[in-house]
């Protein structure tokens, strides 16, 4: 079933770890259980979308890379502490 | 600045940064110039996060107008730059002045010599917790500036990052400290992809 | 791989970055003035990419190139085809028909597809990372979407000129039916114009991509029998000629400043 996401972040051309850190003050701005799209070209992205979702306790849900390079993220935001 | 008086400036305390991608400067640089790689969307942001304030810089970017946009947002953005080397390493270069190397690995190499090396992860701490090199130690980006001089020499350095930008950063910053530094390009993701094994333990 | 269009409205030109997101490394085909060589340079490096060198599909009678200024500014190849020898007064690299470029993964193929000018070459690109098989061709101004490239764009010089109207119309039909149509289905187009553009006729679309397959089935201009079909339809669906071209032309020939 596609993702249908509430809010889209173009983190592209951002260079590590500013993807993470833009991610971190868009996720503020949803409500749990929205989703966040995240769009990056830094390689980076990778490894550090799972464990600053893991750190955070929002879900990474899942990740793709297009033909690009380009990097699309899917994370849905956890409750609240 | 011409490069004779980049290396004068160098004598007198300033730092070349070498803002050209890791590979490029991995083959070769200024002697003791620090690598942070240029973009225009947040190179101030990451500058603000790992940069020092208190030191003047002289950019290394290639060709002359990635060094003027380099200076105009990194004075933008309060560092002190001197100026920067007009005709890049092929000025340098002409001048008669030497170049050093930063050693690369690939991560296959890294895993088949583990012991041969320290690994250094240069990510933040709960990246490092999530998932690093079996035995591998933590020196956040954002902090080497200041740690560089404090980190052992006796063992070959192997720094890794997500990729390679934050770990080429501190790389170059360790060798300028003396340190025989050498960068894992393709860091963590190339790792994972080649399903070499990690460790999830607390900080170091 | 990394494929960037950019589009120059004004004079609805296309240009392209095609880079290899591994290797790092990128080229700029046709890049025009008015967007400027520092453009190209600072989104490559935005992109942590190096260029290795640039290409030029021919050369260009609308728009002011900076081919040579970009190459010159990042110590890279120039890449022109061989017939442009003793017809521009600068120097370039010199490629032959079917000649390979490898940039990382990606590769690229000269195809010499004259007609518009004598040495307009079109670049067949193989995204290597995905298949062998070639994925798109960058067609300059021989091949339009829903057009060809006119063959009338004249210095009144033989010497610069090399081929006549005639013979230039000719020759472009044989281009496109001998060289691009026999291309698999497939493969995309990507053209220097679109749309408004004077390089070409009437019936040039506004979108700036298409398919072997579709130009063959429903471009108008290659619909035609034959070759002397072809030359009139492209004379009597020709645009006003581009502005300036005369001038233009002999700048990106080295003639002039």
């Amino acid at each position: 079933m596609p993702i249908q996401e509430h809010r889209t972040l173009d983190a592209r051309g951002l260079l590590c770890p500013m993807p993470i850190v833009k991610a971190g003050k868009e996720i503020k701005t949803l409500t749990p259980g929205q989703v966040l799209k995240i769009l990056a070209t830094d390689r980076g992205a990778i490894a550090d979308f799972p464990a600053w979702a893991d750190d955070t306790g929002n879900e990474l849900m899942s990740w793709l890379e297009e033909s690009d390079g380009t990097l699309v993220f899917y994370v849905r935001k956890g409750p609240e502490e | 600045m011409t490069p004779a008086e980049v290396r004068a400036a160098v004598a007198e305390g300033a730092v070349v940064l070498d803002m050209r991608p890791p590979r490029p400067f991995a083959a070769e640089h200024v002697p003791g110039a620090v690598n942070f790689q240029f973009n225009r969307a947040d190179l101030a942001d990451r500058a603000d996060l790992a940069l020092p304030r208190d030191v003047p810089f002289v950019v290394h970017a290639e060709p002359e107008p990635v060094a003027r946009v380099a200076l105009e947002l990194l004075t933008q953005a309060g560092f002190p730059v001197r100026g920067h080397l007009a005709g890049g390493l092929k000025a340098w270069k002409a001048a008669g002045f030497a170049t050093g190397t930063l050693p690369l690995l690939t991560v296959d190499e890294l895993h088949q010599q583990r012991d041969r090396f320290r690994v250094v992860d240069t990510r933040e701490g709960f990246e490092f917790r999530y998932g690093h090199i079996p035995r591998a130690e933590l020196l956040e980006w954002t902090e080497a500036w200041g740690k560089a001089s404090g980190v052992p020499a006796d063992t070959p350095l192997a720094l890794v990052c997500g990729d390679q930008v934050r770990s080429a950063y501190v790389a170059s910053v360790l060798l300028r400290a003396g340190k025989p530094a050498s960068l894992v390009f393709g860091g963590m993701v190339d790792w994972l992809e080649r399903g070499y094994p990690v460790e999830k333990t607390a900080q170091a | 791989m990394i494929f960037k269009q950019y589009r120059y409205e004004p004079l609805a030109q296309a240009s392209y970055l095609l880079g290899c997101v591994r290797a790092k490394e990128a080229v700029v085909v046709d890049p025009i003035a008015d967007m400027g060589a520092e453009a190209y340079v600072l989104d490559a490096a935005d992109l942590g990419l190096t260029l290795v060198g640039v290409f030029e599909t021919h050369v260009h009678a609308d728009y002011v190139s900076c081919a040579r200024e970009l190459a010159a500014m990042n110590g890279v190849p120039l890449y022109l085809h061989q017939a442009a020898r003793g017809l521009v007064r600068y120097d370039f690299i010199a490629i032959a028909d079917q000649q390979v470029f490898d940039v990382g993964k990606v590769r690229i193929q000269a195809l010499h597809t004259p007609g518009h000018t004598p040495e307009h070459t079109s670049y067949l690109v193989t995204d290597r990372s995905r298949s062998d098989d070639p994925w798109f061709v960058l067609t300059g101004d021989c091949l339009f979407v829903g057009d060809v490239g006119r063959p009338d764009l004249l210095l009144g010089d033989a010497r610069v000129d090399v081929m006549d109207e005639a013979s230039r119309a000719r020759t472009q039909y044989e281009s496109v039916t001998r060289r691009l149509f026999a291309l698999p289905d497939h493969v995309e187009v990507f053209p220097t114009h679109y749309g408004g553009s004077t390089c070409g006729g009437v019936n040039m679309s506004g979108k700036v991509s298409s398919t072997i397959a579709f130009e063959k089935r429903f471009n108008l201009a290659m619909r035609q029998p034959d070759a002397d079909a072809f030359a009139r339809f492209v004379k009597e669906t020709a645009k006003p000629f581009p502005k300036d071209y005369a001038r233009i032309k002999a700048q990106n020939l080295g003639l002039t400043g």
